[in-house]
């Protein structure tokens, strides 16, 4: 799977990784935060998407698909 | 009635804004617009050359889209129109332009001052201040929240 990470996210790890597919979203982000915990927080609280749509936590992420972490926007 | 909700990647020239607003307001009493300009200075103090707005392909033009639409729904106008910047912004350009005509005045006032409110706190884009100490992230301040709770 690949995973796109945005603001402070892509900063601190990269705007785009790939991970190994079979993960639930909940899963990846714990995987993440305990990887780099500067941004465990920020992770956190950020939203999933996959497709354009917000995902919750057990959904698992298929092998094509991109997982998006939408950090707390700062608004316009 | 009509919506605009745009994302621009160019830069944003709000005399061409107000025209294309003022010429679908024919029927109109009113057109209120604010024009939001990147900041050379922050919070703290320290000079900013620029402000970096990174953005979702899809996300954020919806969510200004949306706010735009909030707008349209809640207020008594006939036409609303949100520009908004991504991108590199250097100090002192136009970041937003957001504008409204109504009947009458009121109305006007009303709806840019929501449209600004939840932009500022609800639009999808990720701030950064770019200055000779480096890039800092922006996030919405305890005003913006609190002027965001307004509108319920």
């Amino acid at each position: 799977m690949r995973i796109r990470l945005y603001g402070r996210l892509a900063d601190a790890i990269a705007p785009e990784i790939g991970l190994a597919a079979g993960c639930s979203v909940g899963e990846v982000r714990e995987l993440l935060a305990a990887e780099h915990a500067a941004v465990a927080r920020s992770l956190k609280a950020s939203r999933a998407v996959i497709a354009d749509s917000f995902v919750g936590e057990e959904r698992i992420v298929g092998e094509s698909e991109k997982l998006e972490f939408l950090p707390p926007v700062s608004g316009g | 009635m009509s919506v605009t909700a745009l994302l621009e990647p160019q830069a944003l020239d709000p005399q061409l804004e107000l025209a294309e607003l003022t010429e679908a307001a024919r029927g109109d009493g009113a057109i209120v617009t604010f024009v939001g300009l990147a900041r050379p200075e922050s919070s703290s103090g320290e000079a900013v050359d620029a402000l970096v707005l990174e953005h979702h392909p899809t996300l954020t033009r919806q969510s200004i889209e949306d706010i735009a639409v909030g707008c349209a729904e809640r207020f008594d106008v006939s036409h609303v129109r949100v520009v908004h910047r991504c991108g590199t912004v250097p100090a002192g350009e136009p970041i937003v332009f957001a504008g409204a005509a109504s009947i009458h005045r009121r109305a006007a006032f009303d709806a840019v001052d929501y449209l600004m409110d939840r932009l500022k706190t609800e639009a999808v884009l990720w701030k950064r201040e770019v200055g000779d100490d480096g890039t800092k992230w922006i996030e919405p301040t305890e005003g913006d929240l609190v002027d965001r709770e307004r509108w319920g």
